[in-house]
């Protein structure tokens, strides 16, 4: 039952790499904020499902929704509050003072959680919430577990397979050449905000989602149980398993959280110091994001950005330059630059069939290295 | 911060001592944001382990009031000693590998930093919340303003240190070579300024700076942890916005305003929300100003 739990809670972290990753590895924007979105998500799945608060605890809403409608409405509502803040926060600020502005916001919501008592009970935070429908299924309370996980892990697998065509699609390579040179971007055409913004919206609903899982997971939601220093560890298994990577992504997390919480569980913690085994924990994700940063930025699995190419042709790219820059850039796909291929994603330059050929995948990586990410 | 003062018949007192403990706060803010804003413009990268250097400064003062018998003095030279030295650390061991990288790549870096120094506190100093055993005072009335002994020392304090500051960089060599390398580093190098040298020793100028802000800030307090610069680091960060950042004397402007909102939010609202007055003016600030309130200009995309 242990494994059960600890992959349980990989898996639903892997769900949220993901939807940070379209943010942070292809959009290349760090936000700060992604911890409230979770939260939100949690906090909101639990008022719409467990009913009325008996005095003294108190809470907004109260309703006694089916789980997966709740699953529902808390995704649509952490969208809109993304919606919100990414519409303030990516307009016009990128790099630190994009973070900045995502963290301040995100820890105002939170502020505004802990000390207003009648939105989610403050810093006792809402919980009852014990595997939903276990009793429908006729499961045992570890049959139910081990359900849950096979849940768990479908829903991983169902949002890989939706990144990783995203990825591929023109909209992620869009997203990829705005990360690389935004001008150059905006240049041939493309709507840099816009393309952000959808980037961030639907890496919210991912967190949103993660939020409802994570709340079934745990049964109850505080203040202090997501803070900002648990992002840092999406944030470290992201670095570890390849930034713009999905299958990376995940490998990496499971990686950080089996690995880390296996090698640390080991530690001695005398009984005087509770706090040394999670304190050495995080001392480790942090020794861990400065050297991974410094000495392998690109991960265990390095990002392979799509090239379009004709199916079954020797590499000919099928990128064609805009109408109004074709008698300056003459259509040759293979000596074109380094951003060339990266534009190649969007739709107004594709030619014929806009999926990418499956041959595109194991071409090498023409020149987009992104080793650093975020446009210097 | 101690204070809230409810006296309907009296507003404009009220008012007043508000303001009065708006200015105390926004002092210590003042020494946090300008040694942010000098990291920043030497290094030009925003340090989020900044905050850690105000803890450690706090924490190296409490272990060192037991040796020195209560001595404020020798506690806050304490305090920026050992912030020096993280600052010294902190600039050879990160800020100098990650050299040629992104911004945004630095400022994950030294996120990893806060994590690691916030955590080491915890193993040595323990989670649970210290506080120094110096007098704290009596309320003294200055004018209108209605300050405590140790609210007094800070704010006078914190102009010595403001005046020896601005004396250092505007006529001294050290000052003209560190206004040469925050503008260009390279060309400080081939004109003969040792820039690297030079580099760490304004991190070690600015780590003494924000280190004395911490112990200041933590006998302010009264009691604090080993999150007490990393709770204390959005507000820096947002006094240094609000002045421009990498301006260090614009800093202070912005740390006078920073202060002053969240004072006054938080007299007439309630002290739990002040924080959200502040950050929500932050993310005005960033809608509106990301280049400062003080600079004459629309807000225009702000690149690292």
């Amino acid at each position: 039952m242990y494994w059960v739990s600890v992959f349980t809670e990989a898996g639903i972290f892997a769900i949220l790499a993901l939807g940070l990753d379209v943010i942070w590895g292809w959009g290349g924007d760090f936000d700060l904020a992604f911890y409230g979105y979770l939260a939100l998500g949690s906090y909101l799945v639990f008022v719409l499902t467990i009913g009325k608060p008996t005095p003294p605890v108190e809470y907004i809403i109260g309703w006694h929704l089916p789980v997966l409608l709740a699953i529902v409405i808390a995704v649509v509502a952490v969208v809109c509050f993304a919606a919100v803040i990414g519409a303030i926060a990516l307009r016009n600020l990128r790099e630190i003072y994009f973070a900045v502005t995502t963290l301040g916001a995100v820890s105002a919501f939170y502020l505004i959680v802990e000390n207003y008592t009648p939105l989610f009970d403050g810093y006792n935070g809402v919980y009852g919430l014990i595997n939903p429908g276990q009793s429908a299924l006729r499961l045992t309370y570890n049959g139910y577990r081990i359900f849950f996980l096979v849940v768990v892990l479908v829903i991983l697998f169902l949002c890989y397979l939706l990144v990783q065509r995203l990825s591929r699609s023109p909209f992620g390579r869009m997203l990829r050449s705005v990360r690389e040179d935004e001008r150059a971007a905006a240049a041939y055409g493309r709507q840099v905000f816009f393309a952000k913004y959808r980037a961030y919206l639907f890496g919210a609903a991912l967190a949103g989602l993660t939020g409802s899982l994570f709340a079934i997971f745990i049964s109850a939601f505080n203040p202090s149980a997501w803070t900002p220093q648990e992002l840092l560890v999406i944030y470290a298994a992201i670095l570890v398993g390849g930034r713009g990577n999905p299958r990376g992504v995940i490998l990496g997390t499971f990686v950080v959280y089996v690995g880390l919480i296996e090698l640390t569980r080991y530690l001695p913690s005398p009984a005087s110091r509770p706090e040394f085994g999670p304190a050495m924990r995080q001392i480790l994700i942090g020794l861990m994001i400065i050297l991974i940063l410094r000495f392998r930025p690109q991960g265990l699995l390095r990002e392979r950005p799509g090239v379009d190419r004709v199916p079954g042709s020797t590499g000919r790219l099928r990128w064609r330059p805009p109408r109004a820059l074709a008698i300056a850039a003459p259509d040759n796909g293979q000596t074109a630059g380094p951003a060339a291929p990266a534009l190649a994603g969007s739709e107004g330059t594709m030619t014929g069939d806009a999926r990418p050929a499956s041959a595109g995948r194991d071409a090498p990586s023409q020149g987009q290295e992104a080793e650093d990410g975020g446009a210097g | 911060v101690l204070l809230q003062p409810n006296a309907p018949e009296d507003d404009v007192s009220t008012f007043l001592v508000t303001i009065g403990i708006g200015l105390s706060t926004a002092a210590i803010l003042a020494l946090s944001a300008v040694a942010f804003s000098l990291e920043y413009a030497i290094s030009r990268i925003a340090n989020f382990a900044h905050g850690e250097f105000l803890t450690i400064g706090a924490y190296a003062a409490y272990s060192g009031q037991s040796i020195f018998h209560q001595n404020v003095v020798a506690a806050a030279a304490i305090a920026a000693a050992a912030g020096a030295i993280a600052g010294l650390a902190l600039n050879f061991l990160v800020i100098e590998q990650f050299r040629g990288r992104t911004a945004i790549t630095v400022f994950i870096a030294t996120l990893g930093v806060s994590l690691i120094a916030q955590n080491v506190l915890n193993i040595i100093y323990g989670a649970a919340n210290v506080s120094y055993t110096f007098a704290q005072g009596n309320l003294h009335h200055v004018g209108p303003f209605l300050w405590t002994t140790s609210d007094i020392e800070v704010i006078i304090s914190v102009l010595a240190v403001a005046s020896l500051f601005y004396l250092l960089l505007q006529w001294t060599r050290f000052g003209k070579a560190i206004r040469a390398v925050s503008q260009d580093r390279a060309l400080a190098q081939v004109s003969g300024i040792p820039a690297r040298r030079i580099v760490m020793r304004t991190w070690a100028l600015a780590g003494a700076v924000a280190g004395f802000a911490g112990f200041a800030l933590a006998d302010t307090v009264g009691t604090f942890g080993p999150t007490l610069g990393f709770n204390f680091l959005l507000l820096t960060i947002t006094a240094a916005v609000a002045g421009g950042i990498g301006r260090p004397y614009a800093t202070l402007g912005g740390a006078l305003i920073v202060g002053l909102v969240l004072q006054i939010a938080g007299t007439y609202t309630s002290s739990a929300y002040e924080l959200v007055f502040a950050f929500l003016f932050l993310v005005v600030l960033m809608l509106f100003r990301p280049n400062g309130v003080f600079v004459r200009r629309s807000a225009v995309a702000v690149r690292a």
